[in-house]
């Protein structure tokens, strides 16, 4: 774990220098929790809409921002860059354990995660949106957003790995949108359409963004923050093995 | 294989195939400790190709190798502790200053943050870097990534250093100050097995090299031998060049002399 720490804060180091690339990050989500809230904020009035539990559409809405957040990997990027300069090799050719190799851009994306998910819910707080299950909640549904951010740039580090293309690396990011869209990203999951019911359903990131919203909208409420954490263990604990196995077998 | 015990490098029957490609068809080789040897091909004769699997970076696909007593399809962390790599094109990371990457470099090989830090500082005086130590590599010229590469590679103080093609791309005055690093890094014990397209290099640095041409050694020795040995078989009345040598070992012949410019075909 040492190993990776060293290679997290060099991967730190990186993100610190690179602020056109970690920019996006905030604005974008930021972005479209504006234009989602413009869009259906008339729709779904807090004073009437149970679902919002007398908040705004905007609480409603920030979980999708925060996830879009937690999905851009730019680190995979990064890592495409390593590969192509050859300082991945240099890596390789240091006596350290493999994981640490997949660790240490995965401690550095939950730490940015961190400010990133940290940054827009204070911005969103500031903007009238509260957290209802308190100083708790706030930290979960932070820890939560990082966590996931480090699963899914795990993935697209594994892209990163198997494609050693930056082009392809670029377009595993565009697959997080169908699982975003395929979520109650605008209502809740017993007002969807039967057929996205079915989806939604059998999509991770629904447990994800219900449990984040659970934490913005109620109180502490287990029933729905566990499954969310289930989704980035399991959705970790496949991410790590299949890069672990790429890594020892990349050539 | 035969008492690999005093060698730096012993590899024997040394092959790599991807899919249908052999890149390295069976390659033997002996290097002793303190040696500066030469590993000389035309492009895509397989010279990178074995310094990746003498250096783990590539599996191998049969046969075994020893680098520094270790074998490095076996105990690839051992042997990684034992060797330095400095590969094409400088493997550096523009983002980081000189210092912090060769700090990193020094954590990841297990040094302490107060040894790597002097550590760094050490090496950044050996390549006469002190002064851009605390710039980013991104605007450092070529010459300055190489030495900078090459100190990296020797964090650790290793026992076996593979340089493949440390001076391509850089203007004479910069490869001499290469050229003086490797001695320097010889002289104090260091095995250094260097891949180079440039022949004249090879002459002036190596005590012996080895020719590689579709993937098999097809001559080694010492400089002095390999050319004594191609003026005795052609009766040849003048001293040949390490040029001819090379030729004649890859079945190449001068298509076209420019100035100074000599191609082969």
């Amino acid at each position: 774990m040492a190993q990776a720490w060293v290679l997290g804060q060099r991967a730190l180091r990186e993100a610190w220098r690179t602020p056109e690339a970690l920019i996006p990050t905030l604005f974008i989500p930021l972005f479209f929790l504006v234009v989602n809230v413009g869009q259906a904020a008339k729709i779904f009035p807090g004073e009437t809409t149970d679902f919002l539990h007398g908040q705004g559409y905007g609480a409603f809405q920030l979980p999708s921002s925060l996830l879009l957040a937690a999905s851009f990997g730019t680190a995979a990027l990064f890592l495409v860059e390593d590969i192509e300069g050859g300082y991945f090799d240099k890596l390789r050719a240091a006596p350290i354990a493999r994981t640490s190799l997949v660790l240490g851009r995965l401690v550095a994306e939950v730490a940015k995660g961190v400010l990133i998910a940290t940054l827009i819910v204070i911005l969103a707080m500031i903007f009238g949106i509260s957290i209802a299950s308190g100083v708790l909640g706030f930290v979960l549904l932070v820890a939560l957003t990082a966590l996931w951010a480090a699963v899914y740039t795990g993935f697209m580090q594994l892209i990163a790995l198997k494609t050693r293309s930056a082009a392809a690396t670029n377009s595993g990011s565009l697959i997080f949108f169908p699982l975003l869209f395929l979520t109650p990203n605008f209502v809740p999951r017993d007002l969807l359409t039967r057929p996205m019911e079915i989806a939604a359903t059998f999509n991770p990131v629904t447990y994800l963004m219900e449990a984040l919203r659970s934490l913005i909208l109620e109180d502490l409420n287990w029933a729905k923050i566990w499954p969310g954490f289930l989704v980035v263990a399991v959705t970790g604990a496949i991410m790590l093995a299949f890069n672990v196995r790429t890594i020892q077998r990349y050539d | 294989m035969s008492s690999p015990n005093s060698a730096a490098i012993h590899a024997e029957g040394l092959i790599k195939h991807y899919d249908d490609v052999e890149a390295v068809r069976g390659v033997d080789l002996r290097v002793e400790a303190g040696e500066i040897f030469g590993f000389l091909g035309p492009n895509g004769a397989g010279k990178s190709t074995t310094v990746r699997m003498l250096t783990t970076l590539l599996t191998i696909t049969a046969g075994r190798a020893e680098v520094a007593g270790v074998d490095v399809g076996r105990e690839p962390d051992e042997a990684r502790k034992r060797i330095g790599v400095a590969l094409q094109e400088a493997g550096l990371d523009p983002r980081q200053t000189g210092r912090e990457l060769l700090v990193l470099q020094g954590r990841l090989f297990g040094l302490t943050p107060a040894e790597a830090t002097e550590r760094a500082k050490a090496l950044l005086e050996l390549v006469e870097l002190e002064d851009a130590a605390d710039r980013l590599i991104k605007g450092y010229s070529g010459g300055m990534k190489r030495r900078l590469d090459l100190a990296s590679a020797l964090v650790h103080e290793p026992d076996v250093l593979f340089l493949d093609e440390p001076t391509t791309g850089l203007d004479p005055a910069s490869r001499l100050t290469i050229w003086d690093e490797m001695r320097r890094i010889n002289e104090r014990g260091t095995t250094v097995f260097l891949t180079t397209q440039y022949l004249e290099e090879a002459d002036q640095l190596c005590d012996r090299l080895a020719i590689i041409d579709g993937g098999v050694i097809v001559r080694e020795g010492t400089p002095r031998d390999l050319k004594d040995e191609l003026r005795e078989r052609q009766g040849l009345d003048r001293d040949p060049t390490l040029d001819d040598v090379f030729l004649d070992a890859t079945g190449r012949t001068r298509s076209r002399v420019a100035g100074d410019v000599q191609e082969v075909s």
